[in-house]
């Protein structure tokens, strides 16, 4: 199965992506926030997500409502509860601890994108690469059990990063000319070797083994084309799920 | 940035070097106290420092060292210097620390990870990375790991990732131990673990590992006495 995709689409204004939107435990990001939020058409926290939530939405709460708040709340505070259960969100606990929050919330998103019959394009997720390691470790192994999940492409968005794992059937060819791309890109064999073959990029892979401890593609960039020339998409065919990671300009400046 | 929290460390180090952009921040940070604080040497292809923060060093009698290979970060060729000379003035060295390399940008926190696995094969000594509350740490596949967890500075969470490909790993002393399992991404990542519970006052058990492919240890570290991340 062949895959077409821009992976900024979503933080683009005109951007035609339909997406849904979970929000991690981390602190939320104010610009992306309010284009995401705008564009989903379901919009999810995980847990401690909500306290981020209702701090950075201050004054304008009610524009911010999520449609669920899910996890086993361990996290999010009285307060932030009590204030999202008081304007109708729905408190969804799971209590499954084998799960992470992220799982679990991505597990309801999806049954509910299904029941609703939504067409969205996209998951996107903003938070779960920073902070503690292992957290960001999880947010990846959540990636690994999406593919099992759902064939819509999961994006995870912090910072000046996106990843997205690349699934291992037919060739994926992302979209690259959205003007919201950095300098860098990165093929990542997070689970094991991963046997790639890439066009688009500065520095391709051409039936090479990726693998931890012999090759792994970061600092990656581009392919160079004549000034004014759009770029061409990046393409990459792999045997194992492979974890694409790129650059995200922010406000003109990629000094990152 | 770097978090000069760990000052004592200071103390006990017998070489210190910045990668590259490294110094800029080292610079800023020691403002007031720099002579204090003056590296062994800084190496990279030079392409983060400044001007001025370079400068400054070169004119403390601080070694430049530029190193032009583009297959390999920063990091790892820094790594490499040290080991050499570790073994030059053959020093005797217990473990390497890096601090810094897991925030920022996704890819170089995942390159900070491929000098682990190269590091392997380049030493015997652990190396070690902090920043922020998470340590990292490579345990490589041969004989078995005993982790001492009690210097009242592990936080509350503890992890092994196999990043790489999968691990059949044995542990004791965690609180979710694995016994013969494989670790392995899409299927089991122990991630949000802990610490074997003790009766109040009494010392954590050492964890132990035995894994048969490189897997990565990652603790919690407790900041000011406050480990609520």
């Amino acid at each position: 199965m062949d895959e077409e995709l821009t992976p900024l689409d979503c933080l683009l204004p005109s951007g035609t992506q339909k997406i849904c939107l979970i929000l991690l435990n981390q602190p939320l990001d104010k610009d992306y926030l309010h284009i995401l939020w705008g564009k989903a058409l379901l919009k999810a926290c995980a847990d401690g997500a909500a306290n981020h939530l209702h701090t950075i939405t201050a004054g304008d709460r009610d524009s911010f409502l999520p449609d669920y708040i899910s996890g086993d709340f361990d996290s999010i505070t009285a307060e932030v509860k009590a204030f999202y259960a008081d304007k109708g969100c729905r408190l969804i606990e799971t209590a499954d601890q084998d799960l992470t929050d992220f799982t679990k919330c991505l597990a309801i998103m999806l049954k509910e994108i299904q029941e609703e019959q939504l067409k969205v394009d996209a998951i996107v997720t903003l938070g779960g690469l920073a902070g503690r390691f292992d957290q960001t470790m999880a947010s990846v192994e959540t990636l690994h059990h999406a593919l099992s999940m759902t064939q819509l492409p999961v994006l995870i968005i912090q910072g000046t990063s996106l990843v997205c794992l690349l699934r291992p059937q037919g060739s994926h060819s992302l979209e690259v000319n959205t003007g919201l791309e950095g300098e860098w890109c990165s093929l990542i064999p997070v689970g094991g070797p991963c046997k790639t073959v890439t066009t688009g990029l500065k520095w391709n892979l051409n039936n090479q083994v990726l693998q931890f401890g012999k090759l792994v593609s970061t600092s990656n960039t581009f392919e160079p084309v004549a000034p004014g020339d759009p770029r061409k998409p990046v393409t990459v065919t792999t045997d194992q799920p492979l974890l694409w990671s790129m650059g995200i300009r922010k406000n003109g400046d990629d000094t990152e």
